[in-house]
């Protein structure tokens, strides 16, 4: 539906330009929950804006339903934004700023009250269409940012960071309410967001973006277990590092004796391998592993497990997770050893990291 | 609820005492306030009821004189009291300048404060200096300086003349255009410095987001951006129109005798003419007219506010 094909954007010229965006492809789905994800200053809201309208790209193609909007001023666009900032009309009511963008575009005034309504009811802010939108609470204007730029029925809606504002409690109210409305309206959002809890529990697929660049793009389930460079996966979830060497087919790690390489996996000389916590037994694991043993360094309490920090005979540490349910039955010490397994299906080859090498 | 009444008793001696703290308080600027406002007004107020003296000043004596003399002209044949046209047309004429002035500073002034709020950040307060310049000099010496530039053998003049656009120097001088430039040249900082600080105030997210919205360029301006810059902009007119309806030097210069203004006239009483009441009565209808003026935008604007929700 949205084709964004080798999209560049350079700010400034000269000596003091700065390449925001290098060459990004990305093609969105009808209906999809997209996630922009990376960290801050990593160029999302400027793709956010390409894609919006307010910046022209430097290069590349912007292309919606086979056409290319890529010089298409914004108001002319089938895309409407909700603001990190939501930007609300503050000399407006609520109503009123949700009928804004029906009335610029010359609906007919008979339609825009039912429709204004219709919105209101859908993000449950009916019972305050006549406040004023300064007079509201962070929540609240979220919600009426919300109504006022669906209110013109997008074929894609984009929201920058819209949840960042709110307190914790509710955010996470919001995150799931977002989620249902963008379900149950059949609507394609591209979401930008640099907290990467929010991006796995509410997306359909995410785009991980590092320095302008695009570092994968996949499914929350994909991120996480086959992240495709060290930057992802240590920016997606927890994850421990060890270096290896290949030779002849065979992994060397830890010290221990080689095995060979997980299924799909091909290198050969020295390698990043990467491991989950969560994915490191505790013991001897039954079928292909590397068995190694340790001394506990460090243990902190979390709720429903407790970190392990382990320090490997071969010098290497390893993170890992140590469930606290009652029938567990090893009990931990700082100081004790420990023989810990890595099943050979749970380990991730990763291409060396260019930046890293240098 | 039972209140506790020496509770009661308690809180309305708090409340007098906060009431004396705030009357001291407000002293300073009452003071002022009366000093400089109420008491040279209700002098004016005395002088226009009384009787012109022969050298000029005022004579003892209660007398309504001055203010017949506002609207009636004694006729100079038989005594009998006709319209005196002479000032409603001074006064038609001060208006519609003062209301020209103001046009014509918020159409120079309102690019130019949005130029100036648009530059960036650094450059601003040195945009913002040219601007007031003239401000720094006399009042005086700015008008001499734009009658210089349209006069008969002018700037102006000998630059069309060597272009050859025209061939004799154009009469600019003692129109009531010239009044009319002299005094949007003078008045323009007025205009600009309101509109200025309202449009630097103006978030242009919400431009932004009025664009994202659909609306044209000048669906924005109509919708969200002119709503904003409102009190700004009202702000301004009042500051301009106010002063221009009073204005005396810039219309004595470059209106002379033969376009001029209300302020002039008023000069006129209390100097050649020796006719303080009159120019006492003179000055208050001209208050009287700007209060109305006020009285009737507050008003309007205080009604528009409330259908506007
Ligand atoms: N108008 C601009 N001019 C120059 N540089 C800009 C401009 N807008 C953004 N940038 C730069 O582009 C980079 C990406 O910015 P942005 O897209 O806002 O990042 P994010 O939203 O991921 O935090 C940042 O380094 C920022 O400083
Ligand atoms: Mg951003």
């Amino acid at each position: 539906m949205l084709d964004i094909r080798s999209l560049s954007k350079k700010f400034g010229s000269g000596d003091s330009a700065f390449q925001a965006l290098k060459s990004i492809d990305i093609t969105i789905e009808e209906g999809e929950f997209f996630t922009l994800l990376g960290p801050s200053g990593c160029g999302k809201t400027t793709l956010l804006r390409l894609i919006a309208g307010f910046e022209q790209p430097s290069g590349g193609q912007l292309v919606l339903d086979g056409k290319d909007i890529a010089t298409t001023p914004p108001n002319h666009r089938p895309v409407n934004t909700v603001f990190q900032s939501y930007a609300l009309f503050p000399h407006m009511t609520v109503a009123q700023n949700v009928a804004f963008g029906l009335e610029a575009r010359g609906t007919n005034p008979a339609e825009v009250a039912p429709r204004v309504d219709e919105i209101l009811g859908i993000v449950q802010m009916a019972h305050l269409r006549d406040r004023k939108s300064s007079q509201m609470s962070g929540g609240q204007q979220q919600r009426v940012a919300l109504a006022r730029a669906l209110a013109p029925r997008p074929r894609i809606l984009l929201l920058d960071e819209p949840l960042s504002a709110l307190d914790l409690k509710l955010r996470k109210q919001m995150q799931f309410e977002l989620k249902r409305l963008q379900r149950e309206l059949g609507l394609t959002f591209i979401f930008v967001t640099h907290d990467q809890d929010e991006a796995l529990t509410m997306s359909d697929r995410i785009a991980v973006m590092d320095g302008g660049t695009l570092q994968q793009v996949a499914d929350p389930r994909t991120l996480y277990d086959h992240p495709a460079n060290r930057f992802v996966a240590e920016f997606i979830g927890e994850a421990n590092f060890l270096s290896g060497t290949v030779a002849g087919g065979k992994l060397s790690l830890i010290g221990q004796a080689p095995v060979p390489l997980p299924r799909g996996a091909d290198a050969s000389g020295p390698v990043t391998v990467m491991i989950r916590p969560e994915q490191v037994v505790i013991g001897a694991a039954g079928g292909d592993a590397i068995t190694a043993d340790g001394r506990i360094e460090a243990l902190v309490f979390s709720g429903t497990d407790t970190h392990v920090t382990l320090r490997l005979q071969n010098g290497d540490t390893l993170s890992l997770r140590a469930p606290n349910n009652s029938h567990a039955t090893t009990t931990f010490a700082e100081g004790e050893p420990l023989r810990v397994s890595l099943p050979i299906g749970a380990l991730r080859l990763l291409p060396e990291d260019v930046a890293d090498a240098a | 609820m039972p209140r506790n009444p020496t509770a009661a008793a308690n809180e309305s001696a708090v409340m007098r005492a906060e009431t004396r703290r705030r009357w001291s308080l407000a002293l300073p600027a009452l003071t002022v306030i009366t000093l400089c406002s109420i008491l040279p007004l209700g002098v004016m107020v005395a002088y226009s009821f009384m009787e012109a003296g022969q050298y000029g000043n005022v004579q003892w004596g209660f007398s309504l004189e001055g203010w017949r003399a506002v609207f009636l002209d004694r006729d100079f044949f038989d005594d009998s009291y006709i319209p005196a046209t002479a000032h409603l047309t001074i006064l038609a004429r001060s208006i519609l300048l003062a209301l020209a002035t103001t046009a014509l500073t918020f159409v120079f002034g309102i690019p130019t404060a949005w130029f100036i709020a648009t530059r960036p950040p650094a450059t601003r307060a040195y945009w913002m200096f040219l601007i007031t310049v003239p401000f720094w000099t006399n009042l005086l010496v700015r008008t001499i300086a734009i009658q210089e530039v349209i006069r008969a053998d002018g700037t102006l003049n000998r630059l069309l003349l060597a272009t050859g656009l025209i061939d004799e120097p154009l009469q600019m001088m003692f129109t009531n255009g010239a009044v009319l430039v002299g005094m949007t040249y003078v008045y323009l900082p007025l205009m600009v410095l309101p509109v200025y600080a309202a449009i630097e105030k103006f978030d242009f997210r919400l431009a932004e987001a009025a664009y994202d919205l659909h609306a044209s360029r000048l669906y924005c301006l109509r919708r969200v951006v002119l709503p904003l810059m409102w009190p700004g902009i009202v702000a301004g007119s009042i500051l301009v129109f106010i002063p221009a309806l009073g204005a005396y030097v810039t219309p004595r210069l470059m209106g002379g005798g033969r376009a001029m203004m209300w302020g002039n006239l008023i000069d006129l009483q209390f100097g050649q003419g020796r006719n303080w009441p009159l120019g006492a009565a003179l000055s208050i209808t001209l208050t009287l007219v700007v209060v109305g003026a006020m009285v009737w935008y507050a008003r309007r604007a205080a009604k528009g506010a409330e259908t506007n929700g």
